[in-house]
């Protein structure tokens, strides 16, 4: 469904990107997982188009991404939910999810995934007309998501979702991600948390320093001693001990 | 003709001056001023009435215009230079439209009819009525100026200037005293505005309000951006250009004013980094994330 | 006398506040300050003047049509002064906004010569007594017109689905991007919607003081700009409570301070209020 081949990109003189090649198929949760600086989120941005790559090429079913501006994406079925949840914070909840589906033109639809989306994430109906900016971090996290399935999507791309959570909240999130892939919502997660995220993806990639240096299913990474080492924290405790 | 040259060559001179001020607020220290034709408008009214009232010798007024117009700027430079950089714009620029109308209401200002019968500067036995002589008096204090700011520029403060510019609070971090420092340059930019005025008044022996409004604000600010800001060198091309411009499109007449507004806006389209702008990248570099 | 003042600030400061919300919105979706704003104020006023003039046009429809004038203008000249300096030092897209200012007046007297022209037709008003007072019906008419336009660009903004988009791109634009909103076209409506609320603001001047000029809009256009920035830039409701405090303080400071004053009580109780709250009355955007 996606493919990205020999993918470089970067800000101003420096390559973030030297040269990524992933997949994702129909139906499947695939995870990015890598340290701070490793390229995860600039991944994300070359995908969505709001960096445009430098050398290589993306393809979406079918579409090639590689030139197409941010804004095309979504018809195509592609949405991403940002780094930081980045929801508008002060245009009200129901104005957040009602922007989600903003290249849609089928209105009663439309009204139809609000509705459902209330009825799936009730806190964003009892905070319907708050400001979105007064939600805690839990829960702008999931009006962001929200948001992303206002479009509809084919495939969505998550950053890092548990990044500034309470482990309670990470906890509800990946139980939402969770019922997502049961519902055969395609889905490429990026995160920092390898721990959550091997959990619920069937396949995984590893990045360091915008190089894919690993890749296999899920469990075969959460069983490889180098990623538990570096990204699970196993063995941390025999170094230290 | 040549009268005419050196005419031009002197109102130059005085440009650069401001030109020259105004690109130490705008350029080495990140903040803006729509205002400065005030303390340019402060000086030269400080200066002429010095000379008119208590005959002071130019030197005298050049030094009271600079006094006053410094001891205005810093007046302003103090509660204000606190604020967003947006917000300092129009608090410099209502001051502009307020200076104005006091020189235009004031009754010892001589309101809109301005104060005639200036003394052209006579000091060290030299009378500086000849043109050619006025030139030579600009001209020496344009280097002074200039040597003055490269200097500034280039030493511990010049460069604890720009550190603010590019980013404050990081400055600030690293123990640069950011509100003095931009106070002391507003105020120094206002004492050299002043000192611009005086040359202005003593040359051309009558002053009004008229001079010192909002368009010429806006004229000493488009001669930097056009120059490109934070360099001193564009900055005296721009102030060349723009003095000459006018000048050359006068055969145009009617669509002298046209044809001005949409060059200026063509030219920055054509290279927004300024004539002598130091690139794109170092602009993006002045930009503040906000 | 007092109430007088009163009514005629609320008057003014009602046309200021329009103008305002054409700045706070540009601010808002681009952080640049159009400094042509009161041009395209100017640019409402002639078109409607000139096609009244013909005789041929009734009120109405001079009145859209020199509102859809100021817009058309508004989006050709983001299109040329600011959208290909975007990215650049702030001062820069500023300068080019006074170029395009200095040469939209220039034309403007190159056209129409520097004189005042009346509004072409007369309306019979008369005075009214509200509560004892006496009001015109002028003042009243236009007090009504400009609350109704706030009304509807309000109505625009928190309503509808291009409202909502423009306050997103106002408040994140790669996140708006991400929604599938073209920042580019939401940055050209919202200059098309500030321009039509400048234009109607030009030609409701040029009927109350009954002259239209190239040079009309230079301080309408910076009283404006202060009651945006007064009211918190960005913020739509500030710019309107900004530009009627503006008109009030004005009209009420010419009557018991100095006439000669007038235009420096605006900027003075910017400064003022500038230096004792910064952010502005009500809150700027982002928080």
């Amino acid at each position: 469904m996606l493919t990205l081949k020999s993918v470089q990109a970067g800000y101003g003189p420096l390559p973030v990107l030297k040269g990524i090649s992933l997949h994702v198929r129909a139906g499947e949760v695939v995870t990015l997982i890598g340290g701070n600086g490793a390229g995860k989120t600039t991944t994300l941005r070359a995908i969505s188009g709001l960096l445009p790559p430098r050398k290589g090429v993306i393809e979406f079913a079918g579409h090639d991404l590689t030139h197409m501006p941010a804004e095309r994406m979504v018809t195509l079925g592609l949405s991403l939910v940002p780094e930081g949840r980045r929801v508008f914070r002060t245009l009200s909840v129901t104005a957040n999810l009602e922007l989600g589906a903003f290249h849609r033109r089928d209105k009663g639809a439309v009204r139809q995934d609000l509705e459902d989306i209330r009825e799936r994430f009730p806190i964003l109906k009892e905070r319907a007309h708050q400001a979105a900016g007064t939600l805690s971090g839990g829960e702008q996290q999931i009006l962001a998501i929200g948001r992303a399935l206002m479009a509809r999507p084919r495939l969505l791309m998550l950053d890092e979702p548990s990044m500034g959570l309470a482990p309670q909240m990470v906890t509800r999130v990946y139980a939402i991600l969770a019922e997502l892939k049961a519902a055969g919502t395609t889905i490429l997660l990026v995160e920092q948390n390898a721990r959550a995220a091997l959990k619920v993806a069937d396949r995984g990639y590893v990045l360091e320093t915008g190089r894919i240096i690993l890749d296999g299913s899920a469990a075969d990474l959460r069983d490889d001693p180098e990623v538990q080492r570096a990204y699970l924290g196993k063995g941390y405790q025999e170094v230290w001990e | 003709m040549t009268a005419y040259v050196l005419h031009l060559a002197i109102l130059a001179g005085i440009y650069i001056i401001l030109t020259v001020s105004i690109n130490l607020i705008i350029g080495y220290a990140g903040q803006v001023s729509l205002g400065h034709a005030a303390f340019y408008g402060i000086g030269a009214y400080a200066s002429a009435l010095v000379s008119l009232h208590w005959h002071f010798p130019f030197p005298a007024a050049a030094l009271t215009a600079m006094l006053v117009a410094g001891l205005c700027g810093l007046a302003l430079g103090l509660p204000t230079l606190r604020l967003k950089e947006d917000y300092l714009a129009i608090v410099t620029l209502g001051f502009g439209v307020i200076v104005d109308l006091v020189f235009l209401n004031l009754e010892f200002t001589g309101g809109p009819d301005g104060l005639p019968g200036i003394p052209p500067p006579s000091f060290w036995g030299i009378d500086f009525r000849p043109p050619w002589l006025y030139l030579i008096l600009v001209v020496v204090t344009v280097i002074l100026v200039l040597i003055f700011t490269y200097r500034l520029v280039d030493s511990y403060h010049g460069r604890a200037l720009r550190a603010i510019r590019d980013h404050e609070i990081t400055a600030q971090v690293m123990g640069i005293n950011t509100p003095a420092y931009k106070v002391v340059v507003f105020t120094l930019a206002a004492a050299l505005a002043g000192l611009a005025g005086s040359l202005y008044a003593h040359y051309i022996t009558f002053i009004n309000p008229e001079t010192f409004g909002l368009h010429t604000s806006i004229l000493i600010l488009a001669m930097v951006v056009l120059g490109g800001m934070g360099s001193i060198a564009g900055s005296v091309l721009g102030a060349v250009i723009l003095t000459i411009l006018p000048e050359m499109l006068r055969q145009a007449h009617a669509y002298q004013e046209l044809i001005y507004g949409g060059l200026l806006m063509l030219l920055l389209i054509w290279r927004p980094e300024g004539l002598l702008g130091r690139g794109k990248l170092s602009l993006k570099f002045l930009k503040r994330e906000s | 006398m007092f109430f007088q003042q009163l009514i005629n600030g609320l008057t003014t400061g009602s046309v200021y506040a329009l103008i305002a919300l054409g700045y706070t919105m540009i601010y808002g979706i681009l952080g640049l300050i159009n400094f042509a704003q009161g041009e395209i104020y100017m640019c409402g006023a002639f078109v409607a003047v000139l096609l009244l003039a013909t005789g041929k046009v009734n009120f109405f429809l001079a009145f859209a049509l020199g509102m859809a004038a100021a817009a058309l203008l508004g989006v050709i000249l983001e299109r040329v002064a600011f959208r290909p300096l975007r990215g650049f030092h702030p001062l820069v897209p500023l300068i080019s906004a006074i170029g395009a200012s200095i040469f939209l007046q220039s034309l403007a007297l190159l056209l129409f010569g520097p004189n005042d022209r009346p509004f072409p037709i007369q309306f019979t008003f008369s005075t009214i007594n509200i509560a004892g007072l006496p009001v015109s019906t002028l003042q009243i008419a236009i007090l009504g017109a400009a609350l109704g336009f706030m009304g509807l660009l309000i109505v625009f903004v928190r309503y509808t689905t291009y409202g909502k988009a423009i306050m997103a791109c106002a408040l994140d634009r790669d996140t708006a991007r991400l929604m599938g909103i073209n920042v580019d076209r939401m940055v050209s409506l919202t200059f098309l919607v500030g321009s039509a609320l400048s234009g109607a603001a030009g030609i409701m001047m040029a009927i109350y003081y009954n002259a239209t000029y190239p040079r009309m809009g230079l301080l309408p256009g910076l009283k404006a700009f202060s009651a945006a920035i007064l009211g918190g830039v960005g913020n739509i409701p500030g710019a309107i409570l900004g530009g009627l405090l503006l008109g009030v303080a004005e009209s009420l400071g010419a009557a018991y301070i100095s006439s000669g004053f007038k235009d420096a009580i605006a900027f003075a109780i910017l400064i003022l209020v500038l230096l004792l709250r910064p952010q502005g009355i009500l809150r700027g955007r982002g928080d």
